[in-house]
């Protein structure tokens, strides 16, 4: 047994699995031959989220967590909370408080199992020079690396996935492997989406990332509490985003990010709730959203709490 | 049921051609598979190591892969370019070539679904694209729509050629009322693959660079010449190495109208450049990074500016009918619009729409040469194909394979060979002898202005020429050149010519050729214009078919 059976997934294809489904493409006549077989066909003949009823979504969920054992040695449990009725998620990030310290980004990649080699990040900080135009993000800096932060004559301004009202990679997906939830976070079926990235080419956000590669984690970064839409283990050749830390935010807690934002610039909340932290942001502040002439209605509001 | 089990039965027969053939084509077959096996190692490679093989990246998240895919959709909807003069307008030198222009897009279209699936990070999931097996978004999403056209377009294409190329093996036309139909659903099905690839990347606001509305024009106008181009040269290697007739006036036609085509693709570009350029806003990046690069990166400044000096000198070349209607510059300028195009509407379209990225980031990307030798082995599957295909269907097509004949009354029309050559008289011997030659044939029916048979020229008519023999005229051929005189065919032609008519039984033509002692029947219509040949090894052929049916 090779490198191959540990992600039964079928995202590991080797030359043997490879001419293995070359051959029931052809003949339709390759029948599993042990157990670990079974359980490919099984990942191969997947439905589509949507389209399973609660106990298929179970037994799926089963097998992952199987699989994620095999692979991590250790128990990993992938959660299927479904949105809570009434709720609308919100961000608000306050630009005059962000220093770049980029500590959300790790944050982020603690708390969701992105892949650490090659690297994966789902929050990129984008560093401006203070009076210059910087709306149309060609003279931002990603990969600035000062002593220390903040520099001075410089302001900061984090990207992640807008979770748009009207998402263009939603309507872009050829396969319907990403949906807006009723919550409004917009998440990823791994087990559905073909790799295709056209969801990419539609993004104005530059917010999804594609598993190029294998992910290499190692077991004791993997964070286990997961959930299937979320933060569970993804496959090479798929892409994946920012959930608003699905896995967090529908048991009632805030995303990594927000809590390790260490200046308080990341606020969270639930739209539909006029007491929320989110609301009296939108209310009170002079917000606005990213590239708004897109018409894509992000959910994630920007605003400048005081002047710096 | 009887018969659907002949025509599988016949089609196996007709198969069996493909394995059959001389060096050259042997050694094209190891030479292209060679290609094919190296790019599928490297593909092995890939699917093991992830598509991290391959110098995308999420700021370029496309790259040599999609570009040949939307090179290639403008190819296969050119077939339209043969199929509207040839069947609306009823231009008969490319009607009988149209053929193989619908063959060429069947070989592209499938040349469009490997670029696709190498493309893709989880192939073994591609049927999630599908209707009812997987879950397609329809009509929301443009790649559905994509999928949608261009196998659509496939099945049409595949439909027509076996169904034309089935009428022609048991000696008939394609029935109209069969044909009609499928031809007027591909022609406005041609434009919508092209029209639905260019609604992919134009639908996208994210993307400034390729959302314009010229797009689908210009993707139009620039396969109309690409796609041209190819069959241009493809048509002139067919000719060579085949019995297929191909008039150099549709060839001279198809140049003429990629003239036409790359001269509105020129414009269009113009438009498209000034407007990028002149408005000067923020989202001119994409633009002013394919042609002068950004902040020192300019990874495609030589390609574009190549691309763009190659199409306006093949657009001056064909513009010109003393250009397009030499050999030479018209395949200098055939290459250079398929080169021009390629890079035009392969990287120069694709790679400028993700640089800079959305958050303003410049990633150069050059492929890798796993990526290459991946996108060369596609193409050499594609030349395989085609080169199959042809294989298939020539002897088909110049009714050298005929089945249907065994228990019935065989009539000339059947076995005829019903691309005819002919000369007029006034055709000097040395011109004939080169079409001997080449053509591989051995005589040719001497027509009037009327298109009406007066003779024949055969080998032998040459040879007593050559020898110094009295020819069938009479006279002496020395008798003839010190008058400073040519000779032509109505020189040596022997005339009149024995004819017999589409209608004369096999066992006529066979004794027609045994009293006459000649080689060849020139067989005519009611009026006396050729349309066939029928000769001895026809017969033979006949002979050979009929016994392989049983």
């Amino acid at each position: 047994m090779k490198g191959v059976r540990r992600n039964i997934a079928g995202i590991n294809i080797d030359r043997r699995t490879f001419l293995k489904g070359a051959a029931l493409g052809l003949a339709g006549t390759a029948l599993p031959l042990d157990k670990a077989d079974a359980s490919f066909w099984e990942a191969f003949f997947q439905k589509h989220f949507r389209e399973m009823n609660d106990a298929e979504i179970k037994k799926v969920i089963e097998r992952l967590e199987k699989e994620y054992e095999q692979k991590y040695k250790k128990a990993i449990k992938v959660g299927n909370e479904k949105a809570i009725p009434g709720v609308l998620f919100g961000y608000g990030l306050d630009l005059s408080r962000c220093i770049g310290c980029r500590r959300c980004v790790y944050a982020c990649v603690k708390e969701n199992n992105q892949s650490l080699d090659p690297q994966v990040h789902w929050i990129t900080v984008l560093r401006f020079k203070k009076g210059e135009k910087w709306i149309d993000l060609e003279n931002s800096e990603k990969y600035y690396n000062p002593q220390q932060v903040p520099e001075p004559g410089y302001f900061y301004m984090p990207v992640q996935c807008q979770q748009c009202e009207n998402p263009p990679c939603v309507r872009a997906c050829p396969t319907q492997a990403t949906w807006k939830e009723p919550d409004g976070i917009v998440v990823i079926d791994y087990n559905w989406c073909i790799g295709c990235r056209y969801c990419m080419a539609a993004c104005p956000y530059g917010a999804r990332r594609f598993n190029w590669a294998e992910p290499k984690r190692p077991s004791e970064e993997i964070n286990p509490n997961t959930h299937y839409l979320g933060n569970r283990p993804r496959y090479r050749g798929v892409v994946e985003k920012c959930t608003f830390c699905i896995q967090r935010t529908r048991n009632g807690r805030y995303p990594a990010c927000v809590e390790a934002c260490p200046v308080g610039a990341r606020k969270f909340g639930n739209l539909l709730d006029p007491d929320s932290e989110i609301r009296y942001a939108i209310e009170h502040k002079r917000v606005f959203r990213l590239k708004e002439d897109l018409n894509t209605n992000p959910k994630f509001y920007y605003f400048f709490a005081y002047g710096v | 049921m009887a018969a659907i089990i002949r025509i599988i039965k016949n089609f196996f027969i007709a198969l069996r051609e493909i394995t059959i053939g001389n060096k050259k084509y042997y050694c094209w077959l190891a030479f292209l598979s060679f290609f094919v096996l190296l790019g599928l190692s490297a593909y092995v490679d890939q699917l093991n190591r992830g598509l991290i093989a391959t110098a995308m990246r999420d700021q370029v998240s496309w790259g040599l892969y999609i570009s040949n895919f939307t090179f290639l959709v403008g190819v296969a909807a050119a077939a339209v370019y043969l199929v509207i003069p040839a069947y609306v307008y009823n231009f008969k030198p490319i009607k009988e070539i149209a053929l193989f222009g619908e063959m060429l897009a069947i070989t592209a279209i499938t040349m469009c679904i490997l670029f696709i699936i190498v493309d893709l990070g989880q192939p073994t999931r591609v049927w999630h694209i599908l209707p009812v097996i997987g879950a397609m978004n329809f009509p929301s999403s443009l790649l559905a729509w994509d999928v949608v056209v261009l196998n659509g377009y496939l099945i049409l294409n595949t439909l027509i050629v076996f169904y034309t190329l089935y009428r022609f093996s048991i000696g008939k036309e394609y029935k109209w009322s069969v044909i009609w139909p499928l031809i007027i659903i591909s022609i406005p099905w041609a434009v919508s693959i092209h029209t639905v690839t260019a609604f992919l990347y134009n639908g996208l606001p994210s993307r400034p660079f390729w959302n314009a509305s010229i797009l689908a024009p210009r993707f139009l106008a620039s396969a109309f010449c690409s796609g041209p181009a190819i069959m241009l040269i493809i048509f002139q290697v067919i000719r060579k190495l085949s019995d297929v007739e191909i008039e150099n006036r549709a060839i001279f036609k198809i140049a003429e109208l990629v003239a036409y085509a790359m001269g509105i693709n020129l414009f269009l570009l113009g438009a498209e450049v000034f407007k990028e350029f002149y408005s000067g806003s923020i989202h001119t990046y994409p633009i002013r990074y394919l042609y002068f690069g950004l902040h020192g990166k300019a990874s495609l400044v030589p390609w574009i500016w190549a691309a763009t000096i190659m199409n306006i000198t093949a657009f001056l070349l064909f513009l010109s009918p003393k250009t397009r209607e030499n050999f030479v510059t018209l395949n200098i300028g055939c290459a250079l619009i398929i080169m021009g195009v390629y890079i035009e509407k392969g990287m120069g379209l694709v790679v400028p729409g993700f640089v800079p990225d959305t958050l303003g980031e410049i990633y150069e990307y050059t492929p890798t040469m796993q990526e290459i030798v991946i996108t060369m082995g596609i193409w050499a599957a594609g030349a395989m194909l085609y080169t199959v295909l042809l294989k298939f269907a020539v002897p088909v097509y110049t009714g050298k394979l005929r089945f249907g004949l065994r228990g019935k009354r065989v009539v000339a029309s059947d076995i005829m060979t019903r691309k005819v050559i002919t000369v007029t008289p006034d055709v000097p011997v040395d011109d004939i002898e080169k079409i001997l030659i080449y053509k591989n044939i051995s005589g040719i029916p001497v027509v009037d202005k009327d298109n009406k048979v007066v003779g024949v020229v055969s080998e032998s008519d040459v040879i007593f020429r050559e020898m110094g023999e009295i020819s069938h005229a009479g006279q002496k051929a020395e008798d003839l050149i010190p008058h400073g005189l040519t000779l032509t065919a109505a020189d040596v032609m022997t005339s009149p010519a024995i004819t017999a008519n589409e209608h004369t039984p096999l066992e006529d033509l066979n004794r027609i050729i045994a009293d006459n002692k000649i080689k060849r029947l020139v067989i005519v219509d009611g009026e006396k214009h050729p349309v066939g040949i029928v000769s001895r090894i026809d017969i033979v052929r006949t002979l050979k078919n009929i016994k392989e049916e049983q």
